[in-house]
């Protein structure tokens, strides 16, 4: 009964999360002193030689095909309704693509490279972390995890240019960019998921070789807390086995709040690495909202943005209701 | 016949710049079914004699010599797997801390499996039901016990948790470190006659580490007492307390605050016209000046979560008033969760009262705005349990002690706040050049907790919070402390709130004791009464807990029935310039 009364309002509070935030998305980019149609139109403007008093009559034309004549409230409101249902409009750069079709077309990219890249580093992390502070007399795994540490002080961009440079250009072994060949058309053939996984090998690596280190600081210092508790005492004055202690004393208690960065990291995958997607070209959410940024897309970056709160969201839903299960010190 | 013979052990800790020897060869025996207490101070070897017979001492340590012969092998010979096998199944260790001592996030049960299955005994669910089920009740736990997880047990659950877990495989010696240490004394006369109990029924050996020597007198056949990694005396526990030969061992018992012999100068009897004058007072009236703090019917009501967890009432409604002309010394006594920290907060302006109202020299403390509030924090000080969390690691200790003289502006220029510090310093009997100028950490408890005394009486407050001030100090300073504490009353005029668990250091500081139990105040009086004359059955259990280092003197059965714990308060009288008036006869 506790359990359901608390699930409700942890939905309650996803709910109102979601409205609140929305919210402020919808009314942040309105502060900004620039209008997407003009900034579209000025540029027509210039290169094709429409006079401007045509182009006036085109922006109050388009002002209203939009909707952007009407007074804030009521745009508000309908934005409210049309992101209940996930309706975002036209692409204002990609006209007239929907936005939702936009996202939909980019999102299985990201999840797809940003879920793999992110469970493998956290568990490889995690692992190397916990073992160096298991070890703390073994040379070669204070070598390993502090290398780690170094890497992940080098951004993903920065890893990616490097990979790109050895991997692509001077041994030619994988694609410099894109998601896949541009001669080819996307078809659920093992022809094409081969040539994707070659395509993705390059960005996951260096989003791989960056968050290592970060998961394997994090739990390698929570592993060191943990061995000085006293439960780890006692459990070496009752004689178990080193690997009992390990895994069912040391990680099983070091690794709760990474699971909770863990699970928030999972809410912000869906932006993707924006600066990898961009240096290797991948057609993911972090490409479009780049470019949705520079065109002042409005709906789009609506869009991109509402999409990643609703995960961001969810995931801590996931926590709140995943942890209890982890921690019998938070059930209630 | 031995059952242990330990010779010439030898622990020594190589940090970069010296040798520090922390046993420096130890030897002694231990007879079947023997119980015998290894006592003495931080610092003295006595934990680290214990953790080098299970070969558990840590780099940078190492045991440089010796040897540990429990039924003629030698302990100190075997290696890495041997030893990890000869522990729980031979020799079972019983932690300090029992409150961490158990994984957090595994049921009881699964605890007590696990180490038993590393030792090569695996059971099927139905025997291993069975099994946890008559463990835990050999320590008077419920069989249900075992399917909870450490946070849903009481401490003294915990650590009986802990001794059944520890003794599981029927060992041949028990050796148990401050198994009590952090339990009031009702539930460690429970928890120590619990492990005896179970001693005795295997037969095994029992070293017990502590350094409490009334619980020794009341628990152990033989007191070995350890000073500086070395034995001081090893003698049977009748022989100790009536004749101690090393100096030592008669400082540590004489340490102990024992409840009969008070100096005649610190028997204080209620004046009886005084306490008739003031207990006249309108309960609610408007207080006069020589108020200095008055509780008006003030309860402490925790509420519950947004969703489970009730409402909890820390503090029944109380009302007392303290007066501003005679300095006195209350001793709020209770076992945790009894609401005596809660008061001391209420005081302290850290928590608001749920109900009634808290009045300072006759102005509400949750009226008052910055100005007034300062002052009252200025005037209100209070020295906490632990003296380390209470200074700032990175600042020398000077600054600790020079900052509220600056906050206040109490002393301009640095040779007055100087010369203040060092008078204060020379007050609560420390040497000003040998603190000062030190960090924290290079200093004892006993120093960094006189320190804490020292800041509070150079601000000269009027009322000093004092919480469980001395129970994280060595035995030997306790009575230090506490006496600082006393002169703060009788030279300064400052009036002292002490909490504590500990009846009896009570006695020996306070003018006027009250005993609380589940946010209630049970009984109120001169300590002479409320401990000689104890009328509430819950005092009376307390009292009886009370250990006293003096083997002849057995503990009196424990009283395991709460039987009349939650009868009305009794109340002994008055005292002058404290007076406890209303609300507090109803049972929650």
């Amino acid at each position: 009964m506790n359990y359901l009364i608390g699930l409700l309002r942890h939905v309650f509070m996803l709910l109102a999360v979601i409205w609140a935030a929305a919210t402020l998305n919808f009314f942040l980019p309105q502060l900004a002193p620039k209008n997407p149609i003009t900034e579209k139109l000025t540029v027509l403007g210039e290169t094709s030689g429409i006079s401007s008093a045509q182009i006036v009559e085109l922006t109050a034309a388009l002002n209203e095909r939009f909707g952007l004549d009407r007074p804030i409230w009521e745009r508000y409101l309908d934005y409210l309704g049309d992101i209940a249902r996930f309706d975002f409009g036209q692409s204002i750069s990609n006209y007239p693509a929907r936005v939702s079709d936009l996202i939909a077309q980019a999102i299985p990219w990201t999840i797809g490279l940003m879920v793999s890249t992110t469970i493998i580093s956290f568990v490889i992390g995690t692992l190397i972390g916990a073992w160096a502070a298991w070890r703390r007399d073994s040379v070669l795994l204070q070598a390993v995890s502090s290398m780690l540490m170094v890497f992940s002080a080098i951004p993903f961009y920065l890893i990616g240019l490097v990979l790109i440079y050895v991997f692509a250009v001077r041994l030619g072994w994988f694609p410099i960019s894109g998601g896949y060949s541009i001669f080819s058309i996307p078809a659920p053939t093992w022809e094409f998921a081969r040539e994707v996984l070659h395509h993705s090998v390059l960005p996951a690596l260096s989003i791989t070789i960056a968050s290592i280190g970060i998961w394997a600081v994090g739990m390698r210092g929570m592993m060191v807390t943990v061995q000085g508790e006293d439960y780890m005492t006692f459990a070496r004055a009752r004689g178990l086995t080193n690997r009992r202690m390990f895994l069912n004393y040391g990680v099983r208690n070091a690794i709760l709040p990474q699971v909770t960065a863990l699970a928030l990291f999972f809410g912000q995958i869906v932006t993707g690495a924006v600066l990898v997607e961009a240096v290797f070209g991948y057609p993911g959410m972090g490409l479009l909202l780049l470019s949705s940024i520079t065109l002042f897309d409005y709906p789009t970056i609506y869009g991109i943005v509402f999409i990643l709160i609703v995960t961001i969201a969810v995931s801590m839903l996931a926590v709140e209701l995943i942890y209890p299960l982890l921690d019998p010190r938070v059930r209630r | 016949m031995t059952l242990l013979t330990v010779r010439d052990l030898r622990v020594d800790y190589f940090t970069t710049t010296r040798v520090i020897h922390a046993v420096r060869g130890a030897s002694f025996d231990l007879a079947p079914a023997e119980r015998v207490a290894l006592v003495g101070e931080s610092g003295s070897g006595k934990t680290t004699t214990a953790l080098a017979l299970m070969q558990m001492i840590d780099k940078p340590g190492r045991i440089t010599g010796g040897n540990a012969l429990l039924k003629g092998q030698d302990l100190l010979a075997l290696d890495h797997e041997q030893m990890r096998r000869a522990r729980l199944s031979r020799v079972a260790y019983i932690p300090q801390g029992a409150m961490n001592a158990l994984n957090p996030v595994m049921r009881i049960r699964d605890q007590m499996l696990d180490g038993m299955a590393d030792h090569g005994r695996r059971m099927g669910r139905a025997e291993a039901r069975d099994f946890v089920a008559a463990a835990l009740e050999g320590v008077g736990l419920p069989a249900d016990v075992g399917t909870r997880y450490p946070h849903q047990l009481s401490g003294g659950m915990k650590q009986r948790a802990c001794i059944a877990i520890s003794i599981a495989m029927k060992p041949d010696l028990i050796i148990a470190d401050e198994p009590t240490s952090a339990l009031d004394v009702i539930t460690q006369q429970q928890v120590m006659e619990t492990l005896i109990a179970a001693q005795e029924q295997i037969g095994c050996g029992l070293l017990l580490i502590g350094h409490d020597m009334g619980l020794m007198a009341q628990a152990t056949h033989r007191v070995i007492v350890m000073q500086d990694g070395l034995i001081a005396e090893d003698a049977p526990v009748d022989r100790i307390f009536t004749a101690p030969r090393h100096p030592y061992s008669r400082m540590l018992i004489e340490s102990v605050p024992s409840l009969g012999d008070v100096p005649q100068d610190q028997v204080r009897e209620p004046q009886k016209a005084g306490s008739a004058a003031v207990l006249a007072m309108p309960a609610t009236g408007d207080a006069g000046p020589s108020e200095l703090l008055r509780f008006d019917h003030v309860g402490k009501t925790f509420r519950g979560g947004f969703f489970g967890g009730g409402d909890v009432r820390a503090l029944a409604p109380v009302s007392f008033a303290l007066a501003a002309d005679t300095p006195q010394i209350v001793s709020v006594v209770g076992q945790s969760g009894s609401g005596k920290t809660t008061l001391a907060r209420l005081i302290l302006g850290f928590e608001s009262p749920s109900e009634g109202r808290i009045l300072w020299r006759g102005q509400p403390v949750d009226a008052m705005g910055g100005r007034a509030r300062a002052g009252y924090r200025q005037q209100v000080q209070a020295v906490f349990q632990d003296p380390y969390g209470s200074f700032n690691p990175f600042y020398q200790v000077d600054r600790t002690l020079k900052l509220p003289l600056v906050n206040f502006d109490i002393a301009a220029g640095t040779t007055d706040r100087r010369r203040r510090v060092e008078a204060a310093c020379s007050a609560v009997g420390l040497n000003a050049d040998e603190v000062l100028g030190r960090f924290p950490h290079e200093l004892s408890g006993g120093q960094r907790q006189r320190l804490m005394v020292a800041r509070a009486l150079m601000i000269g407050p009027p009322l000093l919070v004092a919480d469980e001030p001395v129970s994280m100090v060595d035995a030997s300073l306790r009575m230090t402390i506490l006496n600082n504490i006393r002169e703060l009353k009788d030279q300064f005029g400052i009036s002292v709130i002490y909490i504590t668990h500990d009846l009896a250091t009570a006695y020996h500081v306070s003018d006027y004791v009250l005993v609380m139990h589940q946010g209630r105040i049970v009984e109120a009086g001169p300590p002479r009464a409320v401990i000689k004359t104890p009328g509430h059955p819950y005092t009376r259990a307390l009292v009886g807990a009370i250990p006293w280092p003096d083997p002849s003197r057995g503990w009196p059965p424990v009283g395991r029935s709460r039987a009349g714990w939650d009868a009305a308060p009794v109340i002994h009288g008055g005292y002058p310039g404290f007076v406890l008036e209303s609300g507090l006869a109803r049972a929650a």
